[in-house]
């Protein structure tokens, strides 16, 4: 694998062909002397993206660092704790993004420029095709898988699934019997300042400040901002974004001041208090607000998908070791009911254990405090990947080619021994 | 001929008789005269949710609490269960108890033993006597410490808490509360702790006095004292009765006591009898536990620390006096010290259950093992002593991390529910410590050619360029299983939580190492480095794998925080500094190395490395070691 090979044939140069031409451009971005620049870097962005998780939470860094197409790295991530450095001294330096897809090219301009096809390369060739897949699949993974929630309490069902990350204010609307009607606000257009405004909503927006991240005090105080609905009785301080996620499993709790207007009238409703606090999962507490005559219950909530199925909670078991406190073992035991599909059975979802149903995977994921609901309950992580494959694929082709190619030397290696 | 018979059969000899030695020797005399100390290190109990002997529950409290597995009584090195049993039926009310006079609490700290009033000494182990009136200073301390944010804790602090946490363990055995002492007593029972029982029974035998004489507890206090007394005997009596409805309780209390009132006969003959109480545990944990107490004794990895060393130093002998003789005595050697190894791998996999890595403690004694084979086999394709000395160095100091890592706890703790997977513990795990085993083989081959080259004129040509064949082999190898056992990591992931990548400390670890190799093989295929630049990167490649064998687990966050070490953080600063430096003298240009000066021409301009080698007219072996493969360099047929 080195840049001596395939020179051009002698007279080509008078009148060079396509691909000649092709490979005299590719070839500088062919050079293995850049794989192994962008492979270093890419050590260099891993190695940040690891430190940074002490300050940021994951998710941040992955779409920070990883994926993203530039990224800007303070040197305060290396910092000991408790020191404090400006967030200008640092590097900027190439996203996730930039580095995959740069390496790419590099890896299909050194196919095209150099490599034929030869048995004795069937494992590079294996190897390399592996790897670009593996580069595709996290790209699709990036841009499509989502990860949610599914909380059920034994006995209970459950038809949808909260998104972990994303947050939306919903109006409901309940005045028809049958059908609840929902218009839903996702929360990305809560900017402090904002204003929202659409024909669908019962009510005009202006987003006092929107939290990310806050803790309830359930007292009322000089703080207390609202002038109506729950944030009479309390109020909420911003906190920054949760670093580090998994250990104590503690996730973003929202909240936002909004002063609401009536949308025919235009009359003040006042200043109103939304937060994930109010949202026990299985009943949120909601607060009636009364726009055009009507009442709709308010709630901010995890953003939620509804399915055309329902999965029910039989029963939970959670098993400890005799005499410690460590978890042995956790397990739902549900029944799946899809009148779509004509489906309705019986199964059981554990650790390292999934079920797949329809492009969701349920993974046993925690347990319900059955302090909050008075029940034993089950969390199941919920995650529609559309290339969950292609790792699996990916990896078996490069494991494959390394064995191919080493092996291929190794045995050559070893007759030119015995020979000797 | 005859020498490179005779001397690694004697050598080996010697060291497999000194190695049945140790391993069979019965422990410790008895510890204390005339009681069976060795039956009672056989009774199974459970603690840490597993089956175990007392004997390693005795172990891992002293060398929680000491640092060390024995201690001494004057000049007299006792076992373990002799202090366990004392705890165990210690009475604080009794000045005259030996337990106040053992000196068994490691306390190193200056300012703690200032705060307790100790003085230092030799081996800074102290009796509870010299620092039991210092309680409540400790305890002021340990109020202060308790509103100090941990990230701002001083060392003094941490010591403090230390401390604490030795103090619990102890106190933890005397009360009775761990282990679980108390075997099932009919199917479907779970062990209890004898506190548990014996509070309960203590509470019932109350209730039944006070109900059959019908008074409420808190009269008794205003009845006449005669009458007060003989309540108090009844209670007692009652007491007694109920104790006596369970056999194993009242057996472990009658056993307590024969120790400590010094009743030999008795102890021995609950001893011999206990086993009637096992009737509802299952013959394989007994088996088990009763396998473990061997297992313990033998101790065969820490027998394997000192036979490494030994084939490290005769390894390194090997290259200056003597080669043939004392190159085949190292490679013996270490094939008789991989033995105890092997062995010890296999006798934690029988007791645990388990794949053969479960914790950091474990991951050393297998890259140990990795390293060690590894070592052994490329010694028999490249008989010129450096896979040696580079396995029994890896098989050393994977022993002293292992003997660190294991000195907090039992190193076969039970699974969390999401390890609970022999499936993926055995393929995962083993193939990415496998993977850091050949990293670090490949690093320690890159310093033996560092050090070889510049300081000695041994890296002749043709050693010069089996080093660097054996070295790109193993990266090769290396590449492989680092990036196979990431791979199969990401599965498991994706299996457990539906995220096959998740930008994880140790995963990004493990990928770091993936890439570092990739970059090694890359820069030598596209002529960046050759031998010696790969030597130098290679060493490198012991940072990256250290920072993921350790340095990520030190950051405390993420998924795989499971072997949280602050204490370590300057043991691996230290480690990266020493090989940066010898990544640094490895930069010195060839013209001052010892092994080219003036002699070859092996450090060409770099991008044609291949033909230049060609050119090169063959190397006429200066090795002692006759060495005839010279030719078939693996990169002298370069991939095309």
């Amino acid at each position: 694998m080195s840049q001596v090979l395939d020179a051009p044939h002698a007279g080509a140069a008078s009148s060079p062909s396509f691909g000649e031409l092709l490979r005299k451009i590719l070839k500088p971005v062919a050079s293995l002397t850049l794989t192994v620049v962008l492979l270093s870097m890419c050590m260099w962005l891993v190695f940040c993206g690891t430190w940074a998780q002490r300050d940021d939470g994951i998710w941040t860094v992955v779409r920070v660092y990883f994926r993203s197409w530039f990224v800007w790295i303070p040197l305060q991530i290396f910092a000991a704790s408790g020191a404090k450095i400006p967030s200008w001294v640092g590097v900027p330096f190439p996203g996730g993004w930039t580095l995959g897809f740069a390496l790419l090219f590099n890896l299909l301009a050194a196919h095209i420029t150099r490599f034929q096809f030869r048995i004795k390369r069937a494992g590079i060739w294996l190897i390399h095709s592996g790897i670009i897949l593996l580069l595709f699949g996290e790209l699709l993974t990036g841009l499509f898988a989502t990860e949610g929630h599914m909380v059920i309490a034994e006995g209970g069902s459950a038809n949808f699934i909260e998104d972990s990350r994303h947050y939306e204010l919903v109006f409901v609307d309940p005045s028809d019997a049958n059908v609840d009607q929902v218009v839903t606000v996702p929360a990305s257009l809560l900017k402090n300042g904002a204003k929202i405004s659409d024909p669908k909503l019962p009510v005009d927006i202006e987003v006092v400040q929107y939290m990310h991240n806050s803790t309830l005090h359930e007292e009322s105080s000089a703080q207390n901002r609202a002038t109506a609905g729950l944030g009479l009785e309390s109020y909420v301080e911003e906190r920054p974004v949760v670093s580090g996620v998994e250990t104590k499993e503690e996730e973003d709790r929202p909240s936002a001041y909004l002063h609401l207007r009536e949308k025919s009238s235009g009359a003040d409703l006042g200043t109103w208090l939304v937060s994930l606090f109010f949202q026990s999962r299985l009943q949120p507490e909601s607060q009636a607000v009364t726009a055009g005559g009507k009442p709709y219950r308010m709630y901010l909530w995890n953003q939620r998908t509804y399915k055309p199925y329902t999965i029910h909670l039989q029963k939970f078991t959670h098993d400890k070791y005799v005499g410690t406190e460590t978890p042995k073992d956790y397990r739902s035991h549900i029944r799946l009911v899809d009148p779509e599909e004509n489906t309705n059975r019986e199964t059981e979802i554990y650790m390292n254990t999934p079920l797949r149903y329809r492009g969701d995977t349920f993974y046993q994921s925690g347990v319900l405090d059955p302090r909050i609901l008075g029940k034993k309950g089950t969390i199941l992580q919920v995650v529609r990947n559309p290339s969950w494959l292609m790792p699996y694929v990916s990896c078996t082709l490069v494991s494959l080619g390394m064995l191919v190619h080493f092996g291929i030397h190794l045995v050559g290696f070893l007759t030119r021994r015995a020979k000797v | 001929m005859k020498a490179n018979f005779f001397v690694p059969v004697i050598t080996v000899s010697v060291f497999g008789i000194y190695l049945l030695g140790a391993s069979f020797m019965p422990d410790l005399g008895n510890g204390k005269k005339d009681f069976d100390l060795a039956g009672a290190r056989q009774i199974p109990v459970v603690d840490g949710g597993r089956v175990k002997p007392l004997d390693t529950v005795a172990r891992t409290a002293l060398r929680i609490v000491s640092g060390r597995e024995s201690f001494y009584i004057g000049k007299e090195e006792q076992p373990a269960i002799r202090w366990a049993l004392d705890v165990m039926s210690f009475d604080p009310d009794d000045k005259d108890s030996p337990v106040w006079n053992y000196e068994v609490f490691r306390i190193e700290n200056d300012q703690v033993l200032n705060l307790l009033g100790l003085k230092p000494k030799e081996g800074f182990r102290y009796k509870l006597k010299d620092f039991s009136d210092k309680f409540e200073k400790l305890q002021a301390e340990l109020d202060r410490i308790k509103k100090v944010p941990e990230n701002n804790r001083t060392l003094y602090d941490n010591k403090i808490v230390q401390l604490k946490t030795h103090l619990d363990e102890f106190l933890k055995l005397r009360s009775l509360h761990d282990p679980l002492l108390l075997p099932p007593g009919s199917a479907g029972e779970e062990w209890r702790s004898l506190q548990e029982v014996e509070e309960e029974i203590g509470f019932k035998a109350i209730q039944t006095v006070m109900i059959k004489e019908g008074i409420l507890p808190k009269d008794v206090k205003n009845l006449p004292p005669e009458e007060q007394k003989r309540l108090r005997r009844e209670v007692q009596e009652e007491d007694a009765r109920q104790l006596a409805a369970i056999p194993a309780a009242h057996e472990w209390r009658e056993l307590l006591d024969a120790y400590r009132e010094n009743k030999p006969a008795d102890f021995n003959r609950l001893v011999a009898g206990y086993s009637k109480n096992l009737s509802f545990v299952p013959n394989r944990d007994q088996e088990r536990a009763s396998f473990e107490v061997f297992f313990n004794r033998a101790a065969p990895f820490y027998q394997c620390c000192f036979l490494y060393a030994a084939a490290a130093i005769i390894g390194c002998l090997s290259w200056m006096v003597w080669s043939e003789p004392l190159r085949r005595t190292a490679f013996w050697l270490m094939v008789l010290t991989a033995l105890p190894h092997t062995f010890g791998l296999i006798a934690r996999m029988y007791i645990q259950g388990r794949p053969p890595v479960t914790n950091l403690y474990s991951s050393a004694i297998f890259i140990g093992w990795g390293a060690v084979l590894g070592s052994l086999v490329m010694e028999r394709l490249f008989p010129i002593g450096i896979a040696n000395v580079v396995g029994a160095i890896g098989g050393f100091a994977t022993s002293i991390i292992a003997h660190n890592l294991g000195s907090g706890n039992d190193t076969l703790q039970m699974m969390q529910a999401v390890l609970d997977t022999n499936f993926w513990l055995s393929t995962h795990v083993t193939c990415v410590t496998t993977g850091y085993a050949a990293t670090f083989v490949a690093g320690l081959l890159g310093i033996v050619f560092i050090i070889l080259g510049l300081f000695t004129p041994k890296l002749d040509k043709s050693t010069f360029k089996l080093l660097g064949q054996m070295i790109y082999g193993v990266v090769c190898f290396a590449t492989f299983l680092s990036f196979t056992g990431t791979v199969l990591g990401g599965i498991w992931a994706d299996q457990s939580w539906g995220r096959f990548w998740g930008w994880d400390p140790k995963e990004n670890g493990a990928i770091l190492i993936v890439l570092w190799n990739a970059i090694v093989l890359h820069a030598r295929w596209c002529g960046l480095v050759q031998q010696r630049g790969m030597a130098i990167m290679t060493v490198f490649g012991n940072i990256v794998t250290s920072w993921s064998w350790f340095g990520t687990n030190m950051l405390g966050i993420g998924l795989h925080a499971y072997g949280f070490m602050e204490a370590a953080v300057p043991s691996l600063i230290i480690f990266d500094i020493s090989q940066v430096a010898i990544m640094g003298i490895g930069l010195i240009p060839p013209k001052h190395w010892a092994s080219f000066g003036g002699r070859y021409e092996v450090e060409t301009k770099a991008k044609e490395p291949v033909r230049e080698a060609k050119r090169e007219p063959k190397p006429v072996p200066v090795s002692p070691v006759p060495v005839n493969i010279g030719s078939t360099a693996v990169t002298a047929r370069r991939p095309r």
